[in-house]
């Protein structure tokens, strides 16, 4: 298959669909799973998670993942036999339809982390299937068949073919239409997304085909998508959903079926809310992060062009213009400037609510897999977070949270025998602490932490303070020792979430046996933002640096012979040689000399580009060790604000890396020309 | 009322900060250096997920550096705003004083910090010298000669 620009784009927004879907159906599954374990119904939340589930299976079928479109639609068919019977399922069902989710979920994960889609789990399809009472018409005489290339008949499941014969069955036409995105239609906002939300309305998309093409006029991506659908609409209406003519549509049978033949159930008439709109949908907009930093860096350029503007002002002013009127004006400017960078940082927060909307489902797999009683409680509060850190920082909650079930909660017996409720309690509690840092405290009323034992692993001293005992706990590796780890209370992990934490700016603090001499409480205070950068890291004179990629306009090989000296030396005697490239000399700085740093022994031959008011500058240093993403943390005090490192990273190792503005440092270099030819 | 103080040593030298102003003392294992900053700046520091910057004492107080030891530590300071580590050669007590036991310091001293003490006084037997932190941490360059 082709995996063109149009398509790789498609997929990612599977993925966030999909990933949407998925939250909203393991929301529903919990409420599905609470009504079952006290042997109610709750029919609103199988119909919701119905409709996540087809939504996913129609999404998955686009992109062609067929473990998924499988999964989804076993669960779906267990889900409709529910609804039938009021939204009555058993508790082995929910467990059944949970394990469903999962495996959707890894493979969404896969797919994302571009690794092959691992087949859905045959067992877990045939536990599905055997919950569905065996209602399904078995002596109902096949119906016309269906006629399609044999290419794409062959693509189609057992499953899709029932529904295509089915819907025949029930009166309706089945049709296939094709869909030629293109950069044109792109542009006039016509992609599959909308083609798909428009014909959803007109008729039951029974699987959307991708199919790669020779690009040519006709397919100028060199792609196309196959519509396979059911519906009782004109095929003028399809026509103009897919935006092409009714020569397009191509009907799947030659021979209409017996428009006598009895309508079949009628759809339910819920499912009928599926082809409208979604009402959760509405005024909310998707944009990929991608977008929204692109908003910010134009935003940057705007910022300079402001200080440009002050700097003219003043001029002017410098030569007796009166400027009072043009200073306001300046003044507004930069302040609208400033709220509107306040917006674009607001559009990227998320809210923790949202976050930690995984977690009761979380929690569940864990009361299942200890075999301990527990409940969480969640109060988010109205804290927000941008997505950024809120990506970086979930783990290191689960890890939390993981450890206050497996490790903190006390087994049933036990906390009989403690004279505690069986139920655990596990609560997670969020609240903005300043305008720029969040608090997230999970605590939990188990039994604390065992000093004694954790000093023993360690091969240290009892800690004295709570901190000297998170200190114990975070050292790498303390938890993989053994297996001990159930008496010796918490550990597991912990060097993750210290360095997960650190890595944002943010600090782990702990409080083990609070005063009612129970329970553990661990405290995440994090920044509500971060600036992220994809930077190529390298060293010189020992010492690690990165610099921001979007900085670098290219990583050349610097051939020496070819360097010459430039007869002027800049202030403090600082040479600089000069190297050809492409017909433009551009001045060789090392990186060494400029920091004073020691010589690495063998000569370095790579040099990094920049471009500073269209002149380029060369760095060279002396190994280039990668590329990653980075969290900048701003320098900020006095002592180390210096030009040409506006912050520091952490690159795992717990030490700050410096983050070096190469442009602003090439600045300098000019300032130095400047009073050497003054 | 006396007040705590936490004692240090740099170059032999006893010397005290308010207790109240001290985070945290830390072993240090080198710091990353930042090129362009004054030569007392020994680099930053990464502590408990805060990013400090580290003064170094002996070269603040214009002594010879010497090898970090195990007993090198970095006292982290709260002034205002700003949180700054101290490289010391030693710090370990924390000592009770009176108020009144501080006086202004004598001309020997003044000179041998360069300015960088407020007062002295006697705390268990000894001399100690109560560190003017704005000073220490301050850009301004306050010299000697």
């Amino acid at each position: 298959m082709s995996r063109s620009g149009d398509f790789g784009e498609f997929v990612s927004g599977f993925l966030v669909e999909a990933e949407e879907h998925l939250r909203s159906a393991n929301g529903n599954l919990l409420a599905v799973d609470d009504a079952a374990r006290k042997g109610e119904v709750n029919p609103r939340a199988v119909r919701e998670l119905f409709r996540s589930l087809h939504t996913i299976k129609g999404l998955a079928a686009m992109v062609g993942v067929e473990p998924i479109v499988d999964l989804a639609h076993g669960m779906e068919a267990v889900l409709r036999t529910a609804d039938r019977a009021g939204g009555r399922l058993s508790p082995a069902a929910v467990e059944q339809l949970i394990r469903g989710s999962e495996a959707i979920e890894q493979r969404v994960r896969a797919l994302a982390d571009q690794k092959p889609v691992p087949a859905a789990p045959p067992l877990l399809l045939q536990a599905l299937v055997e919950l569905e009472p065996s209602e399904s018409p078995s002596g109902v005489p096949p119906r016309a068949p269906i006629e399609l290339d044999p290419e794409l008949l062959a693509k189609l499941t057992a499953s899709e073919h029932a529904q295509l014969t089915g819907g025949l069955g029930q009166g309706k036409r089945a049709v296939r239409v094709d869909f030629i995105p293109s950069a044109a239609r792109a542009a006039e906002g016509i992609s599959i997304t909308t083609v798909r939300e428009r014909v959803s309305a007109l008729a039951e998309i029974v699987k959307i085909l991708p199919v790669s093409a020779p690009r040519t006029e006709e397919t100028p991506g060199g792609l196309r998508f196959t519509l396979l659908l059911l519906t009782t609409d004109s095929d003028e209406a399809i026509a103009a959903a897919v935006t092409t003519t009714r020569a397009a549509i191509q009907p799947l049978t030659t021979t209409p079926p017996e428009a006598a033949a009895p309508p079949g159930p009628p759809r339910e008439a819920w499912l009928g809310e599926l082809d409208g709109e979604d009402p959760k949908r509405g005024g909310v907009v998707r944009v990929s992060v991608g977008r929204l930093d692109d908003a910010m860096e134009k935003l940057s350029a705007l910022i300079v062009t402001r200080s440009r503007l002050a700097r003219a002002v003043a001029a002017l002013a410098a030569e007796g213009v009166d400027v009072r009127a043009l200073r306001q004006i300046a003044y507004d400017h930069g302040r609208q400037v400033k709220e509107l960078r306040g917006a674009i940082l607001k559009l990227r927060m998320i809210s923790v609510r949202e976050l930690l909307e995984p977690i009761p489902l979380l929690v569940r797999g864990l009361r299942a897999s200890t075999g301990k009683s527990v409940r969480v409680e969640i109060d988010a509060g109205r804290g927000e977070l941008d997505k950024a850190v809120a990506e970086r920082i979930f783990p290191a909650i689960v890890h939390l949270i993981r450890n206050a079930i497996d490790h903190g909660i006390e087994p049933p017996e036990e906390r009989r025998r403690k004279g505690k409720p069986e139920e655990g309690l596990v609560t997670i509690t969020c609240f903005e602490r300043s305008n720029t840092q969040l608090e997230l405290c999970v605590a939990d009323d188990g039994g604390g932490i065992d000093r004694e034992a954790v000093a023993r692993r360690a091969g240290r001293e009892i800690p004295r303070s709570d901190a000297a005992l998170l200190e114990l706990l975070s050292l790498p590796g303390l938890s993989t020792r053994d297996q001990a780890t159930k008496t010796s209370g918490r550990g597991l992990g912990m060097d993750i979430v210290k360095r997960l934490t650190e890595e944002l700016g943010g600090e782990l603090l702990l409080r083990s046996s609070p005063p009612k001499g129970a329970g553990t409480e661990l405290t995440l205070r994090i920044p509500l933002t971060v600036t992220v950068v994809d930077a190529f890291t390298f060293e010189c004179g020992a010492q690690a640096f990165v610099v921001p990629v979007a900085m670098v306009e290219e990583i050349v090989e610097v051939d020496f012979e070819a360097v010459v000296k430039s007869p002027m030396p800049l202030a403090g005697g600082f040479q600089v040689s000069l190297m050809e490239r492409r017909g433009e000399a551009v001045p060789l700085i090392g990186l060494h000399s400029l920091f004073a740093l020691p010589e690495g022994g063998a000569t370095s031959t790579k040099a990094l580009v920049v471009r500073r008011n269209g002149e380029p500058f060369a760095f060279v240093v002396d190994r280039m060790s990668g590329q990653q993403e980075i969290v900048v943390r701003p320098l900020s005090d006095p002592l180390v604000k210096v030009p040409g490192v506006p912050g520091v990273t952490d690159l795992g190792d717990g030490k700050p890396t410096l983050v070096l503005d190469l442009v602003a440092l090439s600045g300098t270099l000019s300032g130095k020309r400047v009073e050497a030819s003054a | 009322m006396s007040a705590l103080y936490v004692r240090f040593k740099v170059a032999g030298a006893a010397y005290v900060l308010a207790a109240a102003d001290v985070l945290q003392m830390e072993s240090f294992t080198g710091a990353t250096h930042v090129p362009g900053t004054p030569s007392y700046v020994a680099g930053l520091v990464q502590i408990r997920g805060r990013v400090v910057p580290v003064v170094d004492l002996r070269a603040r107080f214009g002594l010879p550096a010497v090898e970090p030891s195990l007993d090198t530590r970095v006292v982290v300071i709260q002034q205002g705003e700003r949180v700054v580590g101290l490289l010391v050669d030693s710090a370990r007590e924390v000592v009770s004083i009176a108020p009144g036991a501080f006086h202004p310091p004598p001309d020997v001293v003044t000179e041998q910090a360069a300015g960088f003490v407020k007062a002295v006084a006697q705390a268990g037997g000894r001399l100690v010298m109560l560190i003017d932190c704005d000073r220490v941490i301050g850009e301004g360059k306050l010299h000697v000669k």
